[in-house]
């Protein structure tokens, strides 16, 4: 499974957003530092959840990290968050 | 507490910004860094830059510390505030002004308006 489709199917699996959007911007960044030639180094999420209701910022970015798991978070080297209810 | 985080704990509580990043706030080494560092620049902030790069423990540490996965990092009175996306939406909504105006701490806020204008 590319990292798209499993950021994809964790997000969605733990959060039931209404809308999700997953973007490899990785060809954006080719050749800039953190680009290790995997093409799967630079991502956004926009994502929208009920589940936001009431939390910070800071609250919904952990949600998110915590919904990935360590791992596929330390494993990207750039992951932009676009979080809202 | 490791060294490091100990370290790190009187660098927030002992400056009342700080910025932990890629690179320095003069030459920032990533993107995202460059992002919040121009920001924190243009409004005129007076605050310490910790440069991640030259330092692996503290590269490291810092993430425990905040329980936060990315650089850059800031925080404000010792106060964790959030990350680029973080920093760039409070610039943006006029948070981050209220954020400074209540701790008393000093920027530009035409600055910060013009910012808010070329994003609108």
């Amino acid at each position: 499974m590319s990292k798209s489709a499993e950021i994809h199917k964790r997000l969605s699996d733990a959060l039931a957003p209404t809308t999700i959007d997953v973007r490899n911007d990785s060809s954006r960044h080719s050749g800039h530092s953190g680009d290790d030639g995997s093409g799967e180094s630079h991502f956004h999420v926009m994502l929208r959840s009920p589940a936001f209701e009431g939390k910070t910022r800071i609250a919904r970015h952990r949600m998110v990290h915590q919904a990935m798991g360590a791992e596929l978070v330390t494993s990207i080297h750039a992951l932009s968050l676009d979080l809202d209810v | 507490m490791t060294d490091a985080k100990t370290k790190i704990d009187e660098t927030v509580k002992a400056n009342d910004i700080v910025l932990y990043m890629k690179g320095t706030k003069e030459m920032p080494q990533c993107g995202f860094s460059s992002r919040v560092a121009g920001v924190m620049n243009y409004m005129g902030l007076d605050y310490t830059d910790v440069n991640v790069l030259a330092d692996e423990e503290i590269r490291q540490g810092i993430k425990e510390y905040s329980d936060w996965p990315t650089i850059p990092q800031l925080y404000i009175k010792g106060e964790f505030v959030g990350g680029c996306d973080i920093i760039t939406e409070m610039t943006l909504s006029g948070e981050l002004d209220q954020l400074l105006d209540d701790n008393g701490l000093a920027y530009n806020k035409e600055a910060a308006d013009k910012i808010r204008e070329a994003n609108a």
